[in-house]
């Protein structure tokens, strides 16, 4: 991981806005197993299981609870759809 | 004449409505102002959802709709009422608009919202799904609605629309034309996501699968939460008309209190008065 990098990630729900920044990695769940999102990962788009999604900033970790959720990964630009 | 005593309680009765219907009154202009923020958000999640989804190049026409031109089949109506009363007559122009477009034959009902099912019930019209209004501040479960509707071809939502404060419409749509129409607001999409350079999991089919129920959902969902608004505005607007009559009572009643008290005073100096006359004419000819 490039320490120099971060990743810019939106989590939002229909009606709610959970996160919208900069953080150093974005932790679900998907069909496959456990995945975890840091900067410069491949371009990805999964479908995420029921669960908890974990965003982690440089001054906090943000934990969020999901029923049902997509993300989707490009060029270090994180946008999760949650919720819905 | 009523009595002062009998016109003070009924009074008060009339001020106990007055200060809830201002309660009623403020708690509308405050869930108008909460829905109107929410919409705000909703529009951006939409936009952004549509340019992933068009950009992963599937066909919205044929995978959205799942259609075939197949007339004979029933189509349904959704219709989207309040769940309680004391919302003015708007649940009940929704449903005098949906018995206008209503063919036994060809349509079957879906109700969400208890008020708009009673009226119905009312009319003897008979309907195959009810549901409450979902409530919450943040997310609106319309999974059974949508389990409820994928049987039909055709879908058309009966929904109140907010206009202004003073203004209410009914309104119908098509789901899934309504999904295109916001599609159309959003940006066109020139970053295409292929196979080839994004990794998909589990599949790009059932990704866009996904993605197709969430933009239902959302489509849904917003025409609930529009509804709420129009019943909000309505609501208000009967509180306040209710206030304003409660308002003109309370003044009616002080007024007559005030002449009943007065009477009832002039009644008894009367009596006194007569009772001194009688006492100083037996006093004279004793």
């Amino acid at each position: 991981m490039n320490q120099d990098q971060v990743l810019t990630v939106q989590a939002r729900a229909p009606f709610e806005l959970y996160y919208r920044g900069s953080a150093l990695s974005v932790s679900a769940i998907n069909k496959v197993g456990k995945f975890d999102i840091l900067p410069g990962h491949a371009d990805f788009f999964s479908v995420i299981n029921p669960g908890d999604i974990l965003i982690e900033t440089e001054n906090e970790e943000i934990t969020i609870p999901v029923t049902s959720g997509i993300v989707c990964v490009k060029d270090d630009e994180v946008l999760l759809f949650l919720n819905f | 004449m009523r009595r002062p005593n009998v016109i003070q309680k009924e009074t008060e009765q009339i001020e106990t409505i007055e200060d809830l219907t201002g309660v009623f009154e403020s708690l509308a202009t405050t869930q108008i102002a909460k829905v109107r923020d929410k919409v705000e958000v909703s529009k951006e999640f939409f936009s952004l959802l549509w340019s992933k989804y068009s950009a992963i190049r599937v066909d919205p026409s044929t995978r959205i709709t799942n259609r075939e031109d197949d007339t004979s089949q029933k189509g349904a109506f959704v219709v989207i009422s309040a769940e309680a009363g004391l919302s003015g007559d708007i649940d009940l122009r929704l449903v005098e608009a949906v018995l206008h477009d209503y063919d036994p034959k060809m349509t079957d009902i879906i109700v969400i919202g208890s008020h708009g099912a009673q009226q119905l019930e009312q009319r003897g019209v008979t309907f195959t799904h009810f549901f409450k209004v979902p409530q919450s501040d943040t997310y609106i479960d319309v999974s059974p609605v949508i389990k409820s509707i994928e049987p039909y071809n055709q879908v058309k939502v009966y929904y109140e629309e907010y206009v202004s404060i003073g203004v209410q419409n009914i309104k119908t749509i098509d789901l899934i034309q309504s999904i295109k129409a916001m599609s159309e607001d959003t940006e066109d999409n020139d970053n295409i996501i292929t196979e080839n350079e994004t990794i998909f999991e589990p599949s790009l089919e059932e990704i866009a699968d996904i993605m197709e129920t969430a933009m239902k959902s959302f489509a849904f969902s917003q025409v609930i939460l529009e509804s709420g608004l129009a019943q909000d505005a309505s609501r208000f607007n009967a509180m306040a008309t209710a206030k304003k009559r409660a308002s003109e009572l309370v003044a009616l009643y002080h007024l007559e209190y005030h002449r009943a008290k007065r009477s009832e005073n002039d009644r008894q100096m009367r009596e006194v008065m007569v009772s001194l006359k009688r006492k100083k004419r037996s006093t004279n000819r004793a």
